[in-house]
């Protein structure tokens, strides 16, 4: 079961199972080539071991090489000693348990090649008679030996090659099988993995959208919570924006035009303090600027300097009791980000905006934390 | 064991007619064992090696289709005791002419019988030497082609470096 909060997990399992079923194939292909054709090899390789050409063959080669020998000169010590020692090479390769249990003629055959070594070693003649009974007839066994085994080795290796082409095709078989599960688990992680990744950046985004305000753009008061927290330890400045008689502006020229000129407000901030500050809307006509201020001269300046590009705009407001375009009140107030430091600049910020407002709007005023007021 | 790389030759059937009359093997001595590490020979006397021999063990011996009581030496022991140490390949040859090199011979299981019931082998038994492994494991002993690598009647021992 996938633990909640960590959903990568699930994709992590679709990639070990790909990565285990392309093991398990480069595993099959070894275990095939590695160790199944070198046994291929040992069993029905026709030379280059101990019983590749079979021993009833080298046998019955022995009798035929002292056969020649008797048959040429059976009295001579020599030939002799020589055909005894062949035959005993013959007897020994003939004397197999397998020969034995399976071919009635073996263990007569052995005897009749006993009586003959005997022979040999003794001074007693040795006959054609001899020779039929000691050496043709063993000679007839082992040919019936070699051509009963030529036939069963050659049952086995069809039986064997039959085999051979079940098991390949099962192996191929069980080979697709493992690639399309290896295939179809790494389709199951890329699945997942977009997945995950769609959702992530879905997320980002209904983060981003908590964030911000829809009617203009910019963050909200959870932002600027959010932002002042980041900035932990630095100095900075915040101004509180105003638009004086906005709900004249807006009963006057409709709730569209008060839209049109909360835009046009954030257009004129963010022209005037550019990349180095973010703007914040904080319910109805009030804005916050957040900007890094080392010195209260600078937020000096940059209150004086909103505050005339502001008048600069002459927007019409029609509904004015004191002017014919919009006026704006500003408080300022310098503070180093935290969270109890940014309560008490919001504070001061606020207090000296409504001092702004209490002394008939259309100016601006720096709190100072330690009390003292700058206005113009 | 599998017998991979093993070469093996068999003399032409006319080469072994012409030897054979010759009597190269008649006259040779199935008594002795040749070693051979490069241009040094060692010729050990097989009655010796018979007294030499001290593993007893009692197997079921595929060729012979029956339990059957073996006596031999520790061939590593003998290799280690002629060649200084074990030589990664040995190039047999037996007294039937049968001919192979054979890799693998680091290993006590590896006994060079003298002895089978009590009794030497001999040329007729497969004899005077031969190579077994005392304990083949779970190798099926009705396929004899699982003991290829057993070595008869052997007649010399070249060490290949």
């Amino acid at each position: 079961m996938v633990e909640p909060g960590r959903p990568w997990r699930r994709h992590v399992h679709w990639l070990w199972l790909s990565l285990m079923s392309f093991t398990a194939l480069m595993l099959l292909i070894a275990y095939q080539t590695r160790w199944v054709y070198p046994e291929i090899q040992a069993y029905f390789s026709q030379s280059g071991n101990l019983t590749g050409q079979q021993l009833a063959t080298r046998s019955r080669d022995y009798l035929q090489l002292g056969l020649d020998q008797l048959l040429q000169a059976p009295d001579e010590p020599e030939t002799r000693e020589s055909a005894h020692f062949q035959i005993k090479l013959a007897y020994s390769l003939f004397d197999i348990g397998l020969y034995r249990r399976e071919y009635d003629c073996t263990v007569p055959s052995l005897a009749a090649i006993d009586d003959l070594l005997l022979r040999l070693e003794g001074a007693a003649p040795v006959a054609a008679s001899h020779l039929r009974e000691s050496l043709l007839a063993p000679m007839r066994c082992l040919t019936r030996i070699e051509m009963h085994q030529l036939d069963r080795r050659s049952a086995i290796t069809a039986e064997f090659v039959d085999k051979t082409r079940r098991h390949q095709g099962q192996v191929l078989a069980g080979s697709l099988v493992i690639f399309a599960l290896g295939l179809g688990f790494w389709l199951m992680h890329e699945l997942q993995r977009r997945r995950a990744d769609r959702s992530a950046r879905e997320s980002l985004e209904w983060m981003s959208r908590a964030l911000r305000d829809p009617l203009t753009g910019v963050g909200n008061r959870s932002a600027l919570h959010d932002d002042v927290v980041a900035a932990r330890g630095r100095s900075l400045g915040l101004l509180l924006v105003d638009i004086d008689y906005f709900k004249q502006y807006n009963d006057s020229l409709g709730h569209p035009a008060g839209d049109r000129l909360l835009r046009r407000l954030v257009e004129l901030i963010e022209f005037n303090h550019g990349q180095k500050a973010s703007l914040y809307r904080l319910g109805g006509d009030e804005f916050a600027v957040l900007f890094e201020c080392q010195d209260d001269q600078i937020l000096f300046h940059s209150c004086r300097q909103l505050v005339e590009a502001l008048r600069s705009a002459t927007i019409p407001h029609p509904s004015h009791p004191h002017a014919d375009h919009v006026t704006f009140s500003v408080g300022a107030a310098r503070f180093t980000a935290g969270h109890a430091r940014f309560e008490a600049g919001y504070a001061a910020a606020d207090a000296a905006l409504y001092e702004v407002k209490a002394q008939g709007r259309d100016g601006w005023r720096v709190a100072n934390l330690d009390t003292s007021i700058v206005a113009g | 064991m599998l017998n991979l790389g093993h070469k093996v030759r068999f003399p032409a059937p006319g080469l072994l007619i012409v030897g054979l009359l010759l009597g190269s093997t008649a006259q040779a001595n199935p008594d002795t064992l040749q070693l051979r590490d490069g241009d040094r020979d060692i010729t050990l006397s097989v009655e010796a090696l018979r007294e030499r021999a001290d593993v007893e063990f009692r197997f079921y011996e595929p060729y012979l289709t029956e339990d059957t009581e073996m006596r031999g030496l520790v061939f590593r022991d003998l290799l280690i005791e002629h060649f200084g140490r074990v030589p990664p390949q040995l190039h047999f040859q037996a007294w039937d002419d049968y001919d192979v090199t054979l890799a693998g011979w680091d290993d006590p299981n590896w006994i060079l019988v003298t002895h089978q019931n009590g009794e030497p082998i001999s040329l007729r038994d497969r004899g005077p030497l031969r190579l077994v492994e005392r304990d083949y494991g779970n190798r099926d002993p009705d396929n004899l082609r699982n003991f290829n690598d057993w070595v008869w009647m052997i007649r010399s021992i070249e060490a290949v470096w």
